[in-house]
């Protein structure tokens, strides 16, 4: 194949493919646009939501955008020492010698992030909210109930906290992956470095995590951004309600969750589709920022003094 | 502190498969610097990297022999013990880039509870001094090694491994790669460290012109063997090997 028509052949798939994000913001702009004309910055300050038959109805986001936020940021505080620990455990606890065993498990771990994600809703509807709703969340409300986070008695296992860990055990995975994979790239000098001053391994590992802090911060951002995301998994567990996640054992809503279950019906009252879409949008914001942050981070993974 | 005298009888390093030290003996005392000189491949690294303990990292590593550092048996001993007693330099300059001059130099005494806040910091100024950077950082070590020279970038992980004031201080060819005026610099601290602290020093190189200028005794390996040892200025001025006249004379 002469060089002429090979650039041909494989250009057009690259320009499309990064196209498809452009195309994408527009048009989810575009059908937002009614809905933000609409109702302005009451679209994300409203927690009303009143749909009208024949009729514009009165929309607000805040609560599944909130909802989406918390059960995000759940997910984040959980899955990282989840993901760390993983790591240290993979990299500088399992044996040099199994080096097999180590890459079996390193496998396993990956093969997790490609799991459909309705496996994880199923598993977290059928048996991971009832047994945080009968166990955990008693425990936590009487005890702890002087905190506002668990100050309302839990009815059912579908909550917020409930998404927020069920999105952690989903992203840990992903974390794992990214830190890992800059961890194994700390070139073996410092390693030895670090070992000749007489570190204890705890010690060691210290100053190993300290050199892959860019790949930490990139491994929670990306993480954040599929959280944020995740849909048909947080619509089975989260409860959802319209229900300010001011405490974390009541049921929420997120808003992938809310486009997941009101789009059906949507066409049935005016407006709310361009509601919806801009909750698709808000997402598609979330998820772009997350991502190149994050890969903004992982740039910085150098390790050269 | 008291000298420690590093003491290596008929030491066997096999790595996989193959045989990298054939029954190595050697003594390096304390007070001097003891180079350990050879072409490469001809296992010095290696050497150096049984005293401290740094061969349990190498997957497959298998090691036989006596490595006495004073009394104590650092083939036997916690691995931690062995390195908080040396200090080690190396090829590449390898300052954390994640931590500043002065947290670099702080970081041992730090993790070992040495030394706190003033007295910390006249650690610090001293290991640096010693290294002869001090003068070249002094106004910006809240800064980071980045923007160091390659030189001055050694010179800090030298300082680093001085902070800990060790006995036994090993370098692996620690001016190879490093600009001239760095590399006097250093070959300067290392022997001043020697003599100033009663402290023993071994120092991996390969070119016979360093291990004359700064040595008090040469180690000759050859093929992971013993070729020569003896004071300096018999093994350079009359060596009794004709491999070592060879090498001295770049043959080899």
């Amino acid at each position: 194949m002469s060089e002429a028509r090979f650039k041909l052949l494989v250009a057009p798939p690259a320009i499309v493919s990064s196209a498809i994000l452009v195309l994408l913001f527009i048009v989810l702009l575009y059908y937002s646009l009614p809905a933000i004309r609409e109702y302005g910055l009451g679209l994300l300050a409203s927690p009303t939501w009143k749909p009208v038959e024949g009729a514009p109805g009165e929309y607000g986001l805040l609560i599944p955008l909130a909802g989406t936020l918390v059960s995000a940021v759940i997910a984040v505080l959980l899955a990282m020492p989840l993901a760390l620990a993983s790591v240290v455990f993979t990299e500088e606890i399992l044996p040099r010698g199994l080096h097999r065993w180590r890459e079996a498990f390193v496998s396993m771990i990956d093969v997790m992030t490609g799991l459909p994600t309705i496996v994880y809703g199923l598993w977290g509807a059928a048996v991971l909210a009832p047994l945080l709703g009968d166990t955990l969340y008693k425990w936590l409300h009487s005890s702890l109930s002087f905190i506002p986070l668990f100050s309302c008695q839990p009815t059912t296992g579908n909550t917020i906290l409930t998404a927020g860990v069920l999105l952690a055990i989903m992203i840990t995975p992903f974390i794992y992956a990214v830190v890992r994979e800059s961890y194994r790239q700390i070139p073996r000098t410092y390693k030895e470095a670090a070992l000749s001053l007489g570190t204890t391994r705890y010690e060691y590992v210290r100053i190993m995590m300290g050199m892959a802090k860019p790949a930490i911060l990139a491994g929670a951002l990306i993480g954040f951004g599929r959280a944020a995301g995740e849909t048909v998994a947080v619509a089975l567990v989260v409860g959802n309600t319209f229900n300010m996640p001011s405490c974390l054992l009541a049921p929420s809503y997120t808003v992938s969750s809310l486009i997941a279950n009101q789009f059906a019906n949507a066409q049935l009252y005016p407006l709310m589709l361009n509601v919806l879409v801009s909750g698709g949008l808000i997402l598609l914001l979330i998820g772009i920022a997350s991502n190149i942050l994050g890969i903004m981070y992982l740039r910085r993974v150098r390790y050269v003094a | 502190m008291e000298p420690v005298e590093v003491k290596v009888s008929d030491l066997n390093v096999w790595i996989g498969g193959s045989h990298i030290l054939k029954g190595v003996s050697m003594k390096a005392p304390p007070g001097a610097v003891t180079a350990v000189m050879g072409p490469s491949g001809s296992g010095k690294s290696t050497l150096i990297r049984v005293i401290n303990r740094l061969i349990d990292l190498i997957p497959g590593a298998r090691v036989e022999g006596k490595v006495l550092l004073g009394s104590l048996d650092a083939l036997r001993a916690d691995p931690y013990e062995v390195r908080r007693r040396t200090g080690m330099v190396f090829q590449e300059p390898n300052p954390f880039p994640h931590m500043t001059i002065y947290d670099n130099v702080a970081i041992g005494p730090r993790i070992h509870g040495l030394a706190r806040g003033e007295e910390l910091d006249r650690l610090v100024e001293w290991a640096l001094k010693m290294a002869h950077l001090w003068d070249e950082v002094k106004d910006r070590l809240r800064d980071y090694p980045h923007q160091l020279s390659g030189g001055q970038k050694q010179r800090l992980s030298l300082a680093r491994a001085l902070a800990l004031k060790p006995r036994v201080l090993l370098l692996d060819e620690p001016t190879a790669n490093i600009d001239p005026v760095s590399t006097v610099k250093i070959e300067r601290s290392i022997m001043e460290y020697a003599k100033t602290t009663m402290a023993t020093v071994i120092i991996v190189t390969h070119t016979p012109q360093q291990a004359a200028r700064i040595s008090d005794h040469i180690l000759f390996i050859y093929q992971g063997r013993v070729v020569e040892y003896g004071p300096t200025r018999e093994v350079v001025l009359h060596p009794r090997h004709d491999l070592t006249r060879k090498f001295l004379g770049g043959e080899v």
